[in-house]
């Protein structure tokens, strides 16, 4: 019984990639809402049953679920059964998509159940790679793009991952994301591990520079992909950060402050560079970067005391909550308004949009009120007498102009005739809807006691000028707008991966110049990676020609003749 | 007495299992296809039946071991220990899945009985070495192997063949000469010396420790031309010219894989870890590791042609196992002697699948490679995990060995390893992942959006897919079941234990 409690979650989706890869088509896609339903019982049940123990699975495999994890499982369940109502469509018209679809969610239900890091990083790295099937699913060249660039950074993440959980396991006493939080605080190398882990995970929470993939890959996915990406997938870096920092162990001031730092600057950057831009799903991308930076925010309070710390880890667990329902409610009003382009539907799509963008602004009595509300007392009680709130808050002006530009922009869309109408209605978006108002006010304070309950002030007075101070500003830019023609500096969508891409593409065609033409091309090198391997295919022909030359019969044994006395050298020099 | 006469005579019925079918292949005329299939199969078949009888009465405590007089003083010893066991079971298992990929393979009018019968003989050439309990019986094995493999090696018989075969033989026979000498100046210093047995060589330690070192460098230099340690890798990318189960063969279990055998025997069970350790040798041979893996890499990574690609990276993989050995630490050591399996079974898959691929579609380059995801997917999928597998990503049996080097690295102090290892997987991912993305992502060429392109045909035969997918199933599973009891990781690890431990 406790094996189909805790199994289910991670089976049933592999499962149901089986039967759809086997028999795909209509009768069948309807289960892509159904597999992440074991994962939400989970959630909602709770650990009532012990996990049970795998010893001969990879490397003995742990499952745990702690408070945090099972707000983050029951967000992450809810959203993936939302949007699978919506990615039917996209599984029934083109193959494959169901199967990446159901290996990322495999992937993401993992690493919240696992509570070991050899789990915890198989279920990461599945989730990265199979959401690369997501992001290039329309195969056109900017998908392709964007997917290049997301799996270059999803890469490197988990590269620097890979690093830090090693160099902290050799000194751990076991595989447990505890024992690896311990041992982070213990390391000598923990400014080492620190930073990688901080960076490992920061790509995944879209952390201000390294966040260049996310405005490209969440808006490049179909719309139900982008959903799950940015309220789901987006998670997986702050779940990282959570169980294997050494939150609650000890106080790390210098560490705690880089975070806080990075968390702004996210939250701030995000909103500007959202500002700038014109499509509708790039606006989301970049205002889920500027809400991470918020959770980002969080894991630095943690780090500044111990004590404090069960509050900042259930206020950021808050947070993530509130943040991913409201966006996948946005992802999927963006995506469903070209075909649900009139009459009611319509009304009703653009009060969701209205609903999770007043939310995110964290407007009087919404969702971002409480989860901003509990950021606040986190701050208070970890970092007393900074001017952090303010800060926050101001950062919340920010978000509310920002979605007030969705709207205008969602505004401005006409509905497309030709879009293809979705089998399903609009119920299951009206619920999702309907979770935003409810569900982080609720879940949170029953699953965390830590958590005061938000008084009136910060409920409905402090929350107030943000949002108003921020529609102030809207319509300001609005009707300043009718009048001069304001001229706002476009920004390429995932900024720095623009002048990384030309400064790569100059260095390659300086290259080219330099070297005589020889048989590739470089017009399609865009990539730092293409660019290494022609620069070294062009000395390839060099290498080749030595190798050559070393194949021949008299260099063969003068070779290693030459080989046994530069060894030998090697290793009578140092000896005794 | 009839008990003990079994147990000796276990190891050369194993060498006969392949030995027998070799010779009535050769035998056989051109023309008896059916009959050589059933010798092939058979003798397949029973030398895993016969490793799983080994392995049976090894875990039950037997000891097997044939012993015959060569030369005054020198003996003839096949012998199971726990390391030759570990090797038996891979090539006995690849030999028969490659052996049924082959008959699928090789089609009529290409000399079938003079490949299966030399085929055959170089399965016995490796089971020897495997069970070589001297360095004696393990250099007649060795220079067997070598003179077996050329007339596979230049098979098509063509100009490119035969300058991939020269290049073979040059640096193979090179390499044995000064195995060779290596083997006589040890003879000359401490007498016979057999593996597992310590004490002539500690004995030397006061008196002639630069002798010792002396004859190390020469034994890795000898074994090192196999194993394609940079520089000595040459012939590799050259002899990938070998038809697609050769080469299977020649780079996950056969040639390259007894070199590196040969490397962990001559650390492990000739200079014992604790003697190498005391004469520095195992830090030069963990920078020559480390060279070559990234060498293999940045050379992988300019490859068009795909078998190229997959022949520098077994260059930069072999060198994982040589890594481990030059670690000294448990995790380390497991991580090495594991990898003998992993990188075996991941391997072979990819040459399976470059071999359907060309034989199927006439693809043999990356760029030809859109899209046949989608008309072979079977094929293709075992691909795919084959190559996550090199890059090391987890569930796959790559990653089992990375973390363990990398956990070894740790724990023996040597934490540039860990930098190397990711270097490498960094790079095994520019070589691997932007063909699995074309595999998948891309449209074949000339078809257009919406029509699929549906050619079950190309995968309808048995012999040619189904190696494929069970070892890249394989590859899967036992990354997966890595805890199980009988895992090649626990199996390492028990071995690593007794290693670290003497």
């Amino acid at each position: 019984m406790n094996l189909l409690l805790w199994l289910a979650p991670i089976l049933v989706p592999l499962a149901v990639g089986a039967v759809l890869t086997l028999r795909p088509g209509r009768g069948t896609s309807w289960l892509l809402a159904a597999a992440p339903v074991p994962a939400l019982l989970l959630a909602v049940t709770g650990p009532v049953l012990p996990a049970p123990e795998l010893p001969w699975l990879l490397l003995e495999p742990r499952l745990a679920l702690d408070e945090p994890g099972r707000v983050l499982l029951g967000l992450t369940a809810l959203v993936w059964i939302i949007a699978g109502v919506y990615g039917r469509t996209e599984a029934e018209q083109r193959g494959g998509f169901a199967d990446w679809w159901l290996l990322s969610l495999t992937g993401n239900i993992g690493l919240l159940l696992s509570d070991d890091i050899l789990t915890f990083y198989t279920a990461f790295v599945v989730m990265t790679l199979a959401a690369y099937g997501l992001v290039v699913h329309s195969r056109t060249a900017e998908a392709r793009r964007a997917g290049r660039v997301y799996l270059v950074l999803g890469v490197a993440g988990e590269t620097l991952l890979l690093a830090g959980l090693l160099l902290a396991a050799a000194d751990a006493t076991g595989l447990r994301m505890a024992d690896i939080a311990i041992a982070v605080a213990q390391s000598p190398d923990r400014d080492l591990i620190m930073a990688l882990l901080v960076a490992g995970f920061g790509i995944k929470a879209g952390v201000i520079g390294l966040h260049i993939w996310l405005p490209l890959a969440h808006p490049a996915a179909p719309f139900a992909a982008s959903a799950v990406l940015s309220g789901a997938m987006i998670k997986a870096g702050l779940v990282g950060w959570l169980r294997l920092l050494p939150i609650g162990v000890v106080a790390l001031p210098g560490w705690s402050e880089v975070l806080v730092t990075l968390g702004l600057a996210t939250a701030v950057l995000g909103v500007a560079l959202g500002l700038t831009q014109r499509a509708p799903k790039v606006v989301l991308a970049y205002s889920s970067v500027s809400q991470m930076g918020f959770i980002t925010l969080l894991i630095g309070v943690a780090l500044a005391s111990p004590s404090a710390a069960p509050v900042a880890v259930a206020a950021a667990a808050a947070y993530a909550l509130h943040h991913g329902i409201a966006k996948a409610v946005l992802f999927l009003a963006v995506g469903l308004l070209p075909q649900f382009g009139t009459g009611w539907r319509r009304t009703t799509l653009l009060v969701g949009v209205v609903v999770a963008g007043l939310a995110l602004a964290g407007a009087p009595l919404s969702s971002g009120a409480f989860a901003k509300a509990w950021m606040k007392q986190a701050i208070d009680l970890a970092l007393p007498g900074t001017n952090l709130t303010t800060l926050a808050s101001l950062a919340a002006v920010g978000t509310t102009v920002l979605m007030a530009r969705l709207l205008l922009l969602l505004r401005a869309r006409l509905p497309d005739t030709a879009a293809v109408g979705s089998a399903a209605g609009l119920e299951p978006f009206s619920t999702l809807v309907a979770a935003t108002l409810v569900a982080t006010p609720l879940v949170a304070p029953a699953l965390f006691p830590a958590l005061a309950t938000p008084g009136a002030r910060s409920l409905v007075t402090e929350a107030l000028w943000p949002v108003a101070l921020g529609l102030l500003l809207a319509t300001a830019a609005v009707l300043l707008r009718r009048r001069v023609s304001l001229h706002i500096p476009e920004v390429w969508p995932g900024d720095l991966v623009v002048i990384t891409e030309r400064a790569v593409s100059g260095a390659a065609r300086g290259l080219a110049a330099a070297a005589p033409p020889v048989t590739t091309t470089l017009s399609r090198t865009s990539s730092a990676v293409q660019a290494a391997a022609l620069a070294l295919g062009r000395r390839d022909e060099g290498l080749d020609r030595l190798e050559d030359r070393l194949t021949r019969w008299r260099t063969g044994g003068a070779m290693v003749a030459l080989v046994a006395l530069a060894v030998t050298a090697a290793l009578l020099l140092p000896a005794r | 007495m009839a008990e003990l006469d079994l147990n000796a005579a276990l190891p050369v019925l194993l060498l006969l299992t392949s030995l027998v079918p070799a010779g009535i292949i050769f035998l056989l005329a051109e023309e008896q296809e059916r009959t050589r299939r059933v010798v092939n199969m058979a003798g397949a078949l029973a030398k895993v039946v016969l490793t799983g009888v080994l392995i049976a009465g090894v875990l039950g405590g037997a000891e097997y071991e044939w012993r015959r007089a060569l030369l005054p003083g020198i003996d003839l010893v096949l012998r199971v220990d726990p390391i030759p066991l570990l090797f038996v079971t891979l090539s006995s298992i690849l030999w028969l899945t490659t052996t049924v990929y082959a008959i699928g393979y090789l089609e009529k009018g290409q000399r079938r009985s003079r490949f299966f019968g030399f085929f055959s003989l170089c399965v016995t050439a490796t089971i020897g070495i495997a069970l070589a309990g001297n360095l004696v019986t393990f250099l007649l094995f060795y220079e067997l192997l070598t003179i077996a493999t050329y007339p596979l090696v230049v098979h098509q018989g063509d100009r490119k063949a035969l300058i991939g075969g020269r290049a073979y033989l040059l640096y193979s026979v090179t390499g044995g000469a000064v195995l060779l000498v290596a083997i006589a100046w040890l003879h000359a210093l401490a007498g016979p010396v057999e593996f597992l047995d310590y004490t002539p060589l500690a004995g030397l330690v006061d008196d002639n420790a630069t002798s010792l070192t002396l004859i190390f460098v020469l034994l890795i230099a000898g074994l090192g031309v196999k194993t394609a340690l940079v520089p000595l890798h040459g012939w590799l990318p050259k002899a990938m010219v070998a038809p697609a189960p050769v080469s299977s063969l020649l780079h996950a279990v056969a040639v390259v894989k007894a070199g590196a055998y040969g490397i962990v025997r001559v650390v492990y069970d000739l200079y014992g870890l604790a003697l190498a350790q005391e004469l520095r040798l195992l830090t030069p041979l963990l920078v020559l590791a480390a060279v070559t893996i990234v060498y293999g890499s940045l050379r992988a990574l300019a490859q068009d042609d795909l078998k190229r690609r997959l022949a520098y990276s077994t260059v930069s993989q072999l060198s994982y196992i040589v890594l481990g050995v030059g670690i000294a630490s448990l995790a380390g050591v497991t991580g090495g002697l594991v990898h003998l399996i992993h990188q075996g079974i991941q391997k072979v898959t990819l040459f399976y699948c470059a071999g359907n691929l060309a034989k199927q579609l006439g693809v043999t380059r990356i760029s030809q490679m859109r899209g046949v995801g989608r008309r072979m997917p079977l094929t293709m999928g075992a691909f795919t995990v084959a190559a996550l597998g090199m890059i090391g990503i987890p569930p796959t049996a790559g990653f089992v060995t990375k973390w363990h080097l990398g956990l070894g690295g740790l724990q023996a102090g040597q934490g540039v390893v860990i930098w190397i290892l990711l270097l490498s997987s960094v790079l095994n991912a520019a070589y691997f992942l932007p063909i699995i993305a074309r595999i998948w992502f891309l449209r074949p060429e000339g078809e257009e959006a919406g029509a699929p392109v549906m050619e079950r045909d190309l995968e309808r035969d048995p012999w040619l897919v189904l190696p494929a997918v069970v070892t890249g199933l394989s590859v899967l599973v036992v990354g997966l079941l890595a805890g199980a009891p009988l895992s090649p990781l626990n199996w390492a690890a028990s071995i690593a234990a007794e290693v670290v431990g003497s």
